[in-house]
């Protein structure tokens, strides 16, 4: 179906992916894990002939589509107009467009709705599943998803398993990035682990535990004490959890406001980390570096060119080490890796305990109960009742469904 | 580098250009340089136009690095000079102030309507400018007319910059200008706050700026450095206002600040080159009969380079 061979790729001193072999085959679901920088997108780039490569050879059986990490869609367009942008063109009215839209979606089994609506309209999620739907569209023999899981809801992750599981039944090869281990136990049949470039295991079962190891050097620890001072709003993206971070920081300009979407609302990535850091801190660039242990060569270093965990410890220094009372955490781990995700929930326990209030949005349960200890529930713009844990255990599926 | 690659492309196309006249390129460069630097008079003339050019330049390179659009200096450069003339009695330094003030008061008009109905600057501030073309030909007609009332001109100033040799202290202004946009963009705060606005609006806004803000001050900023500029080649220069006073200086600066790369020191250097080009360019239509508007020909060639090279890019 689709077969890599001794694969390699620089970027300039950097070896991102060195001498893969790998052999993709139809039917299966192939899960690619491994830590930020591993070299996973960057193979599948290469393998999906977006990106060329400097050593190796690739067999391609037949077409491939590719689910990217970041939107690629026109967001002034309608659904149906950006389906429509996938095919030769023609002279199809709108209203042709959009029964024609409605086809191609019915006939992925995923639910979209509405499909007159702009795409700046609508939710992460939703827009998630229209790229989905326009790689499915194109019936490829390989099917790759780069983290689709970071931005859905464990319902939406559930449907998006069952289109997986339904595409591999009927012959493709699903190939899934993921850093999320209990997904990747769930879906795989096979688990590609990588790791500075290289593919250090491939198999076919794996506990958990032994998945982690594989991914870092070091075990890494996460507690899972709830903190006081933590609130989190959960909900299905698009309930109105943007609008909410929206009025959050109009109404409290000086709290710590970590967005949900750090390339577009958070770094600044055409000036340097200092300059960034400068936005809001008075504290020597440097020393936060030090302090947030950021990757950098140094501090005039471009933010755009660090990699999104770093990016995100940018944010949590300019944004954290002012020590605001009030801090807003929008989705602050989505699309990191675990050792990422682990300092991020660190550091927003250390504010907490230090006395800050946080507001953490996210639609990842398990962070919601790893850190709140009060969670309210966000449906169609209402906030429920917040609950402690205990009890948000029980209720939070149906409140997100909208069934309590 | 590609700057200079750019500008020396300009030149070696312009030189070839003499070939449509029948002439030798070699020849051509020849009069551009020694028309432009070859002699004490012709550098100083090279300085005097480097002047208005360097200052509608640095008024382009603030307000694109805070992502304003703002195409009208060519008004504000007009605006600057009527509201000189007007202030001239009043000494030389309150017609300088009263230039920088009249350009950002013009310049505003455009963020007015910007924050009242988002209206873009980029169609405001060009359509401003057909205003003050017209403003400028109704007071030289009108209300500012020479007592004589023969022609369409104002008389002269009733002030003047102090003169050095052909050269007068609007160069030192200028140089002085472009040090202390530079100082403000890049030493300070304000400058963080407006350069952070110009690349990303959004992530500014999270970062606790106010945004509106930015667009109000990198707009009165640049308006007052075009406004400088016209009160500048008012009081140092032409002395009287006439219908053609402005002369495209305000179009102009965005070749110069693309040429500069928005940078405020960079820009003495870019403003120079096209000092040296326009007065070259006069020398050739004197000597060689070739028409002056081949430095408008090389304007729009460095920045079609410029654009091609992708060394300038929209903010995305």
């Amino acid at each position: 179906m689709l077969t890599l061979h001794a694969i390699t790729k620089r970027f300039g001193d950097n070896v991102a992916v060195d001498d893969v072999t790998l052999e993709i085959r139809g039917g299966e679901i192939l899960a690619l894990v491994g830590e930020n920088g591993a070299g996973k997108t960057t193979l599948m780039r290469i393998a999906s002939g977006e990106l060329a490569h400097d050593a190796g050879s690739i067999e391609r059986g037949g077409a491939i589509g590719f689910v990217h990490q970041h939107f690629l869609l026109v967001s002034d367009f309608t659904i149906a107009e950006n389906l429509a942008l996938q095919r030769t063109w023609s002279f199809a009215s709108l209203r042709k467009l959009e029964d024609q839209a409605e086809q191609i979606i019915a006939a992925t089994g995923i639910e979209l709705r509405g499909v007159s609506r702009r795409v700046e309209d609508l939710s992460v999620g939703e827009k998630s599943k229209l790229e989905l739907i326009k790689a499915i569209a194109k019936k490829p023999r390989v099917l790759i998803l780069d983290e689709p899981t970071s931005v859905l809801t464990p319902a939406e992750s559930q449907e998006l398993f069952a289109v997986m599981r339904r595409i591999a039944s009927e012959g493709a090869a699903v190939v899934f990035i993921s850093h999320k281990l209990p997904e990747v136990l769930e879906i795989a049949q096979r688990i590609v682990v990588m790791r500075g470039g290289r593919v250090v295991v491939d198999t076919k079962s794996m506990t958990a535990e032994e998945l982690a190891s594989a991914m870092v050097d070091a075990p890494v620890i996460t507690s899972t004490t709830p903190m006081n001072n933590i609130r989190a709003i959960v909900g299905v993206a698009g309930n109105g959890q943007t609008e909410l971070a929206e009025r959050f920081r109009a109404e409290h300009p000086d709290a710590g406001l970590i967005p949900e979407d750090r390339t577009r609302d958070g770094i600044i990535a055409e000036m340097s980390i200092a300059e960034n850091l400068a936005l809001r801190t008075k504290i020597d660039a440097e020393t936060l570096i030090g302090h947030y242990s950021i990757k950098a060569r140094n501090a005039k270093q471009k933010a755009g060119s660090l990699s999104g965990g770093n990016q995100q410890k940018v944010i949590l220094a300019r944004e954290l080490s002012r020590k605001p009372r009030m801090i807003l955490a929008a989705e602050p781990t989505r699309g990191l890796d675990i050792e990422a995700t682990a300092f991020v929930h660190e550091q927003l326990r250390a504010a907490a305990s230090e006395g800050a209030s946080i507001l953490l949005i996210t639609s990842d349960l398990d962070e919601a109960f790893a850190l709140a200890d009060s969670i309210q529930v966000i449906y169609r713009g209402a906030l429920s009742e917040p609950m402690p844990p205990a009890v948000a255990r029980e209720k939070v599926g149906a409140l997100m469904a909208g069934l309590a | 580098m590609r700057q200079i690659a750019a500008a020396v492309a300009a030149l070696v196309l312009l030189s070839l250009s003499a070939l449509a006249f029948g002439r030798s390129p070699i020849e051509l460069l020849q009069i551009l340089v020694s028309g432009s630097i070859g002699s004490q008079f012709a550098l100083e003339g090279t300085l005097l136009k480097s002047v208005p050019l360097l200052l509608t330049g640095l008024s382009v390179a603030v307000a694109f690095r805070a992502g304003v659009w703002n195409i009208g200096g060519e008004g504000q450069f007009i605006v600057g000079a009527i509201a000189a003339i007007m202030a001239a009695r009043f000494g030389v330094i309150a017609a300088l102030a009263a230039s920088m003030l009249a350009g950002a008061l013009w310049a505003s008009i455009a963020t007015s309507m910007r924050l009242w109905r988002n209206a873009p600057e980029v169609l405001t501030t060009i359509l401003l400018n057909f205003i003050a073309i017209h403003l400028l030909g109704w007071c030289v007609n009108g209300p500012l007319q020479e007592r004589g009332g023969q022609y369409p001109q104002t008389d002269a100033a009733a002030a003047a910059l102090p003169q050095v040799g052909e050269l007068h202290a609007g160069v030192l202004l200028a140089i002085l200008a472009s040090v202390a946009t530079w100082f403000l963009l890049y030493r300070t705060m304000e400058g963080l706050r407006l350069r952070a606005t110009g690349f990303n609006a959004r992530a500014a806004k999270w970062a606790g700026i106010d945004v509106d803000r930015q667009l109000v001050r990198a707009m009165g900023i640049s308006g007052a450095l075009a406004g400088l500029a016209g009160g500048i080649e008012l009081l140092g220069v032409t002395h009287r206002l006439f219908e053609r006073f402005a002369a495209g200086y305000g179009y102009s600066g965005i070749a110069v600040a693309l040429l500069a790369q928005l940078h405020p020191l960079a820009t003495i250097a870019s403003s120079i080159f096209f000092g040296a080009l326009t007065t070259g360019a006069g020398e050739l239509q004197r000597t060689a009969g070739i028409s002056s508007n081949v430095a408008t020909f090389g304007e729009a060639v460095v920045i079609l380079i410029l654009i091609l090279f992708g060394s300038w890019r929209a903010r995305d």
